[in-house]
């Protein structure tokens, strides 16, 4: 989603959403805490109408090397999953879908920063796909529930459900207490609209604390992704540096401090400056911004477009090379 | 050091994440989690009844395992193979009772046991049917300390599971090499085979006395025992017949050696394998936990949980096959 589209959302919608939360009722899926056992009750009844909409959707991922899960979320057979349940981009896999049939498939691209990646299904065919929550749809607190083929495909057993609520959602990463194990790498969160919100990653040593994709790496760089472009940590090294320490918030990528010595710093970009584009480009998000830059070459020109105190202004600015740790 | 600082903060990965202390402060506060103080309040008479009809079954203090009060005249049941040396029991009021065991079944893995009191009336649980059981229903069980409650969904199909036999831990060669056996093509550290001698490149020609020629031979013969059985194995070492006796150990935790996850999973259950039809949930209990009752969200029990299988899940035998089970210890 561009910038334009968020604005245009926060200018027409946002009054109107605080109209409503004065006087709609609050689902108790979106409650923080349910109260009673009827609370419960609606959060259960929600999640078991909910899952029979959204299971078809889910795969297994098969390749040489281990399996994983995924998530298929257009009709022409894209599927969601983990950086390192690819692994690489064009490699010959197979998906499977919950009535245990096969079908081939290619990895395409996806980032190692946020562990995104995606996958297409090669056989034409009109397939089972979920819908992707939008842009900054997920709060923390929300109820969400993972799905996920832990250990490989297993008929008997079933796709596996675990529920639980959004305790953390920064940058790169989504954390939840939705339990996680290792073989459910790459398959959806969904939050109780039925939307995938996130793509399981990492477990964490504490049980309740597991680490997501957030549905919004994918959206900020889904042409990339789709073009069979894998961003390595390797390539982000030897890649063009400029030198900011960046964090997203609702008005955009903020600087926090333009590192001395660096092109940034060089540049006159300063703390609190909002990133809007590069080389025309407009910047969603953090790993989108790194993913941009990493792409180019030490001593590269960039255009950086930037907002200082509400007002648009634009640098060229020659990249340097990330130092070494 | 100031840039050192920045650029993990600019680059920092998952990968580094494990660590989240680092954003502790940005991270819903515990009690709003699901397994929050608050969540657990809105279970009500649910969570009142597993507290107060749980037990934690002890040896010298140390939690053995936990138990559910099926009887008012103190009897309880639990997980038989992890409750060996129980000696006392613990109710949520802190009361301590001596025990005694009555019952054991080896299909279900359950135990019968009886607090010893005098006049003491029991709080009994509630038998639920498990028609709640379908997948993405709310499940509670008291937590170690009978403080707390544990939280949670069914989590997969109800099923059976089958039958784990003992493995040597060897990953075996292709057939057919013309050395007129099966090849190891690798041992697993620290395994049975390893304790035993068997090295990489043995060929095995005999399993308990009898001739093997393919892979599968070999899988059968060996898995017909089970874990903790001794296998005599005859292999050719630089044409050179040797004679190995190996003691068998668990599938699970032999080549879950190699599996990062159930490194990170802490201590799972022995037996978690072989029961007649299971109920599959996602509660966060500890091994020593196994054994005490599952409850639904009307505060009857479900279940009683059976194993610890990893991090995420936990198998609990369903109410009716846990009903059948006393029914018989009690002789009716």
């Amino acid at each position: 989603m561009n910038s334009i589209y968020r604005a245009i959302l926060t200018v027409f919608f946002l009054p109107y959403t605080l109209l409503l939360k004065g006087e709609s009722t609050v689902h108790e899926w979106n409650q923080i805490v349910p109260e009673n056992i009827d609370d419960l009750l609606k959060i259960q009844v929600r999640l078991q109408s909910l899952l029979p909409k959204v299971q078809g959707t889910v795969v297994s991922i098969e390749a040489n090397d281990g399996a994983g899960s995924g998530v298929i979320v257009s009709k022409d057979g894209l599927v969601l999953t983990a950086a390192h349940v690819i692994g690489s981009s064009n490699k010959k896999m197979f998906v499977r879908l919950p009535n245990g049939k096969r079908y081939p498939a290619i990895s395409l691209g996806g980032s190692e920063l946020s562990d995104a990646g995606m996958l297409k299904i090669t056989k034409p065919g009109s397939w089972p796909f979920a819908k992707m929550a939008s842009q900054g749809s997920t709060s923390l607190g929300d109820w969400c529930f993972g799905l996920g083929h832990p250990g490989g495909f297993d008929k008997e057993r079933g796709i596996v459900v675990r529920v639980g609520k959004v305790i953390g959602n920064k940058d790169e990463t989504m954390q939840t207490d939705s339990r996680l194990l290792g073989g459910d790498s790459g398959g959806p969160l969904f939050d109780f609209n039925g939307h995938v919100i996130a793509i399981h990653s990492r477990i964490s040593k504490k049980p309740d604390e597991n680490f997501h994709v957030p549905i919004e790496s994918f959206l900020a760089n889904w042409d990339f992704f789709q073009n069979s472009k894998l961003f390595t940590l390797s390539k982000m090294e030897k890649g063009g540096f400029l030198g900011v320490a960046c964090k997203e918030t609702d008005d955009g990528v903020i600087i926090i401090d333009a590192i001395e010595g660096t092109a940034a710093e060089k540049s006159g970009l300063q703390p609190n400056d909002v990133i809007l584009a590069v080389d025309g480009e407009k910047i969603d998000n953090r790993e989108e911004l790194t993913i941009l830059l990493s792409s180019k070459n030490p001593n590269d020109e960039i255009k950086l477009e930037y907002e200082r105190k509400g007002i648009s202004q634009s640098l060229k600015i020659k990249l340097g090379a990330r130092p070494e740790e | 050091m100031k840039a050192t600082t920045l650029l993990f903060f600019l680059f920092w990965t998952p990968l580094l994440a494990q660590d989240s202390e680092r954003n502790n402060t940005l991270l819903l506060a515990d009690k709003f989690r699901l397994n929050g103080i608050s969540t657990q309040k809105a279970f009500g008479k649910a969570n009142e009844n597993a507290l107060s009809t749980t037990v934690r079954l002890t040896r010298n203090d140390k939690l053995i395992a936990m138990g559910g009060i099926v009887d008012s005249r103190g009897y309880v049941l639990t997980k038989a193979s992890d409750c060996v040396g129980a000696r006392e029991a613990e109710t949520s009021d802190g009361k301590k009772y001596r025990l005694k065991i009555k019952k054991r079944d080896e299909r279900t893995d359950l135990a019968l046991y009886q607090l010893l009191s005098t006049d003491h009336v029991f709080p009994v649980l509630e038998w639920g049917d498990d028609n709640s059981t379908r997948t993405g229903s709310w499940v509670l069980s008291s937590y170690s300390m009978l403080k707390e409650i544990r939280a949670g969904v069914t989590s997969g199909t109800p099923r059976k599971i089958g039958r784990e036999g003992g493995v040597m831990g060897v990953i075996l060669g292709a057939e057919g090499d013309g050395v007129g056996g099966i090849r190891i093509s690798s041992v697993v550290p620290q395994a049975a085979a390893y304790k035993a001698g068997l090295q990489e490149g043995d060929v095995i020609t005999k399993v308990d006395g009898r001739r093997v020629k393919t892979r599968d031979q070999v899988v059968k013969f060996v898995g017909s025992n089970d874990p903790g059985d001794v296998v005599r194995i005859e292999v050719k070492r630089n044409s050179i017949l040797k004679s190995y006796n190996v003691t068998l150990g668990h599938r699970s935790v032999t080549f879950d050696l190699f599996n990062r996850n159930l490194q990170m999973s802490g201590p799972v259950s022995k037996r978690k394998d072989n029961f007649p039809r299971i109920i599959q949930h996602d509660l966060p209990l500890p091994k020593n936990s196994m054994g005490g009752p599952l409850f639904n969200l009307q505060g009857e029990c479900i279940g009683f949980n059976i194993a610890r299988v990893d991090r995420v899940t936990i198998y609990a035998l369903p109410s009716f096959l846990v009903r059948e089970t006393l029914s018989k210890f009690l002789g009716k």
